[in-house]
């Protein structure tokens, strides 16, 4: 055995007496051991301290503190899972919102064509609108739309804000 | 991996699975918060923020893996960010603050004998925990956190690994050094007495 092996067994006596081996460094050391007093020495230094480590008394939290915290938790699921929830209500309802939108838009499409047509009767109401109304009523639909994607905007805006709010609390 | 039924109940938001972990947590948990500040009222706060922390990220948890490395790396992130605020010199602190006298928070439950037959192998048991437990204290924040993940949580070293982001080398080249702070901090504490 050279200096150097030994030197290194000598290193792993520390982890040897944490249990912290792999099981070849294991047999490693068991095999340097049965040949060198020095390292089963100095080995048997470091086991009190692994054994007392080990033993060290465990701080225990108080009651107060526990109940503490788990009241706490207990308000920060509650707090969630009320959000959880206002979050569902809001997603049903701006779906259904986008539903009656887009429904209006044929309604308004059909109601405009009949109106011009009684302005203007010369013209049957299929013609009148593919010539003037259906741009007014591709505006309505345009800007219904635009109307939604700003204030979807707006209330991501406005969420993002009020996150970064709570974490400063 | 098993999947752990109360982590599972508390993902669909049971307030009775979030006590029960925390009554089988509680004790590891505030040791070792204790053990990395070392103030009582300190890591009375973190374990409050750790739990809090808990609930709110319980859900991007994936439960098929280890809840007890993710815990504690959720409390080992606090803690951190808590000593950066606070002291920031105890992050590359080589040597200790003065200790807090209830550093090591024994209890009435501790002092009843255990392993020691006589109750003169008792004082000497407590005696020699004592002077371990305070040598302990005076060490760097990142070798009294491997000793007690190791030693006290009797954690594995991968899971140590993964509790401090650290390579395995890593964690076993800070456990060799720490074991070897501790003893040197034992013998010059205590020069001709046990440790030697």
């Amino acid at each position: 055995m050279t200096m150097s092996e030994h030197d290194k067994i000598r290193d792993l006596l520390a982890l040897a007496a944490a249990d912290a081996l792999t099981s070849a460094e294991e047999k490693q050391v068991a095999e340097h051991l049965r040949s060198c007093i020095a390292c089963s020495n100095e080995l048997e230094t470091w086991r009190p301290i692994a054994s007392e480590l080990r033993r060290l008394p465990t701080p225990q939290p108080s009651s107060w503190l526990v109940q503490a915290t788990l009241a706490r938790a207990q308000a920060k699921l509650a707090e969630q899972a009320e959000h959880d929830w206002n979050r569902r209500v809001m997603i049903v309802v701006v779906a259904f919102a986008w539903l009656l939108t887009i429904a209006s838009w044929p309604v308004f499409h059909f109601v405009a064509g009949r109106f011009a047509s009684l302005l203007e009767p010369q013209f049957s109401p299929t013609q009148f609108s593919y010539m003037q109304f259906s741009c007014t009523w591709t505006s309505f639909a345009a800007f219904t739309a635009l109307g939604w994607l700003a204030g979807g905007v707006a209330a991501v805006m406005l969420a993002v804000r009020q996150r970064g709010e709570r974490r400063l609390v | 991996m098993a999947v752990d039924a109360d982590v599972v109940r508390l993902r669909r938001g049971d307030l009775n699975a979030l006590s029960e972990l925390i009554a089988r947590y509680q004790n590891r948990l505030y040791r070792y918060l204790l053990r990395m500040v070392r103030q009582p009222a300190e890591a009375e706060d973190l374990f409050q923020q750790t739990w809090l922390r808990v609930v709110e990220k319980i859900r991007s948890f994936d439960a098929s893996r280890n809840f007890d490395a993710w815990l504690f790396t959720l409390s080992r992130n606090l803690a951190i960010d808590h000593l950066r605020r606070t002291r920031p010199q105890s992050l590359d602190e080589m040597l200790g603050e003065p200790l807090a006298n209830s550093w090591h928070g024994e209890t009435v439950a501790d002092r009843i004998p255990c392993k020691d037959d006589t109750p003169l192998d008792h004082a000497l048991a407590a005696e020699r925990r004592t002077e371990i437990g305070e040598a302990m204290a005076g060490l760097p924040m990142i070798y009294r956190e491997v000793l007690t993940l190791r030693f006290e949580d009797e954690m594995k070293i991968e899971e140590i690994a993964q509790v401090t982001a650290a390579p395995l080398s890593t964690v076993k080249s800070r456990l060799r050094r720490s074991l070897e702070q501790l003893r040197y901090a034992l013998e010059a504490r205590y020069p001709g007495g046990t440790w030697q």
